[in-house]
């Protein structure tokens, strides 16, 4: 479990050029080791989804990335670009936010799941078949043998993700990069994707790095969070430490704003003001405009992330004076 | 909940019936082109008797379209010359009939070349953006700056009026709307999340624009390819009649019309078929267009 299969170290993200470009994500560092599943929490803006092309190089035209992104032991950064389709899709899968159209509405869903594996492997078409339908009953597909040349609006939102998650196991990758998975889906559909997640991890041991904002699906499936905020990563712990004791002032508020069953609150919890427009914070911490607990300091300097208990990380001048 | 396995949950309800009963394969859009309205299924049998008219020419045209004869000038209809006969005395039916090839053969080889050339063009500058796209959108632009039928004569008179450089002729002008069309809908399906999704499951820029992009822009352009069909039609007879699209004695509708013209006060026939022949086809072939634009777009869709 300790050996990093991705390592991204100082991953800036820019967007503009001159003097003034437009910092999307800030100098973040974090690994996420083998059969690891890593959750990236955020709100909107805080960059999470752009970390998370990054790795495979998508990240919009006129983005400028610097820093490092090592996926077993290559910087894919550093690589040519007509290296990255033989990594996309057979090193690293990826499930997109909009289930509804990411697939290809005028090829039938088997020949999409079959494209994924005939890029990537050379294998005759029977055995293609095969695995096609295999895939299809690994992500909870009925009947698959007669769902091969149905089309994508023959779906519904669930069934689309469970094809889009075919297609991004179809060749056994390492790592799965899943973007907001079940976010444009209804509740009892999200808790199916969700098992259906951790049914592929357990088959497939593949790690993976889940981008999302709802932390009751971070609570589900993953084992460490990382959580960022305005391009910054201010909390990065494991799942149990960040639960029962968050240590940044911007992941308690955030814990502080789940309602629970028996909530006797008469108004949910909320975090005063809105995450800053990309930019806009110059010096010191991001959050530092709604944060209860800011200093002197925080306007100034923006805190390094500092290690409390084994493996919880935490980015604040408050918490470091609190520990002191 | 960590616990939850697949098996708990009752997906085969997830498959939305609704959706399945909705499935429009390419036969049911012709079906539901041809069998849409009165209108359209009226355009349809004629236009599917005018093209089985013209690959049978041969063998149905009572006479040699090109054969003279002295005793025959200027005859009325009659038994033996249903819309009776020109100034050298030209069966007037057998012409209309071997012209019908002519005329429809440009009808919908030009349409379909400059649909492929255009949508070769469109997709790239759509796709590649930047230097390529400035470069192929100017020169559209500047085709574009000229009317189709100028450009036309244009092109036929410095090429002369043989059928390839009539084909060329037609083709070239009817291109760029081609080309616009499929940049502007390679732009709006590059944006589309199943396109990033195959660029992230490895799948090579050719691959992409063939497989995923160019299926899914082929509905506007199939619509002008029916509607410039039309056009087409009319176009070679506009060039025929001007004397610079088909040469005599070869004949098509424009040419009979041109021919007819200079003797319209001995005999009227050859003007009015001809006339009639290019008005009932431009006339169906476009009720076909929109029909099919109607059933392809599902803005309009019934």
């Amino acid at each position: 479990m300790s050996e990093a299969l991705l390592d991204i170290k100082d991953l800036t993200i820019e967007f503009g050029s001159g003097s003034q470009p437009l910092r999307v994500v800030d100098n973040i560092s974090f690994a996420v080791s083998l059969g690891e599943t890593v959750g990236i929490v955020g709100e909107s803006g805080s960059g999470k989804s752009m970390t998370a092309l990054s790795v495979l190089r998508l990240v919009p035209e006129g983005a400028r990335v610097s820093g490092q992104i090592i996926f077993e032991g290559r910087d894919l950064l550093k690589l040519p670009k007509r290296e990255m389709p033989a990594i996309r899709g057979k090193e690293i899968g990826m499930i997109f936010q909009e289930p509804m159209s990411s697939l290809n509405p005028l090829m039938t869903i088997g020949d999409q799941i079959d494209e994924a594996i005939r890029l990537h492997e050379d294998i005759p078409a029977p055995e293609r078949r095969k695995r096609v339908l295999a895939l299809l009953r690994l992500v909870g597909m009925p009947d698959p043998e007669n769902r091969l040349s149905a089309y994508p609006d023959q779906f519904s939102g669930g069934m689309r993700q469970r094809v889009m998650a075919a297609i991004a196991m179809a060749c056994n990758p390492k790592l799965l990069i899943a973007d907001e998975p079940t976010t444009a889906l209804d509740v009892t559909i999200q808790a199916q994707v969700l098992a259906m997640m951790l049914d592929i991890r357990a088959r497939f041991n593949s790690s993976i790095l889940l981008i999302t904002h709802d932390l009751g699906v971070v609570a589900e499936i993953c084992e460490r969070v990382v959580v960022m905020y305005a391009g910054r990563i201010l909390e990065d712990a494991d799942a149990r430490s960040l639960f029962s004791n968050a240590r940044h002032p911007y992941t308690q508020g955030l814990l502080r704003s789940v309602p629970t069953l028996n909530d006797t609150r008469k108004r949910l919890y909320q975090i005063p003001g809105s995450v800053p427009p990309a930019g806009t914070i110059k010096a010191g911490c991001p959050f530092r405009p709604r944060c209860s607990v800011r200093m002197e300091r925080c306007a100034v300097e923006m805190p390094p992330l500092r290690t409390y208990d084994p493996g919880h990380r935490v980015a604040c001048w408050a918490t470091a004076e609190a520990a002191a | 909940m960590t616990d939850a396995r697949l098996s708990d949950f009752p997906v085969d309800d997830l498959i939305s019936r609704e959706a399945l009963a909705d499935e429009r394969g390419l036969g049911d859009v012709v079906r539901q082109v041809i069998f849409g309205r009165i209108s359209t299924q009226v355009a349809f049998f004629v236009v599917v008797v005018f093209v089985v008219v013209a690959i049978l020419a041969p063998w149905i045209a009572p006479y040699d379209p090109v054969r003279q004869s002295i005793l025959q000038i200027n005859k009325h209809p009659s038994w033996d010359h249903w819309l009776g006969t020109d100034q050298f005395g030209r069966d007037v039916l057998s012409r209309m009939i071997h012209g019908s090839r002519n005329s429809l053969i440009f009808g919908l080889l030009s349409p379909v070349f400059a649909a492929f050339f255009g949508t070769i063009l469109g997709v790239s500058a759509g796709y590649f953006g930047g230097i390529v796209d400035r470069l192929i959108s100017r020169i559209v632009d500047m085709l574009m700056a000229f009317p189709e039928l100028l450009l036309a004569i244009l092109i036929a008179a410095a090429l002369g009026g043989s059928f390839w450089n009539i084909v060329v002729v037609l083709t070239v002008a009817f291109t760029p709307g081609f080309a616009r069309v499929a940049r502007a809908s390679t732009l709006a399906v590059k944006q589309e999340p199943y396109v990033e999704a195959a660029v992230a499951a490895g799948v090579s820029t050719p691959l992409i624009i063939f497989r995923h992009i160019v299926p899914n822009i082929a509905a506007p352009i199939v619509v002008l390819m029916t509607l410039w069909s039309a056009s087409s039609i009319r176009i070679e007879a506009t060039l025929s009649f001007l004397g610079i699209g088909t040469q005599p004695p070869n004949p098509s509708w424009g040419n009979i019309i041109r021919d007819g013209l200079s003797n319209m006060f001995a005999t009227q026939w050859p003007i009015v078929a001809g006339g009639l022949a290019i008005t009932i086809v431009v006339l169906a072939i476009s009720i076909l267009g929109d029909s099919v634009r109607d059933v392809l777009d599902p803005e309009t869709a019934r």
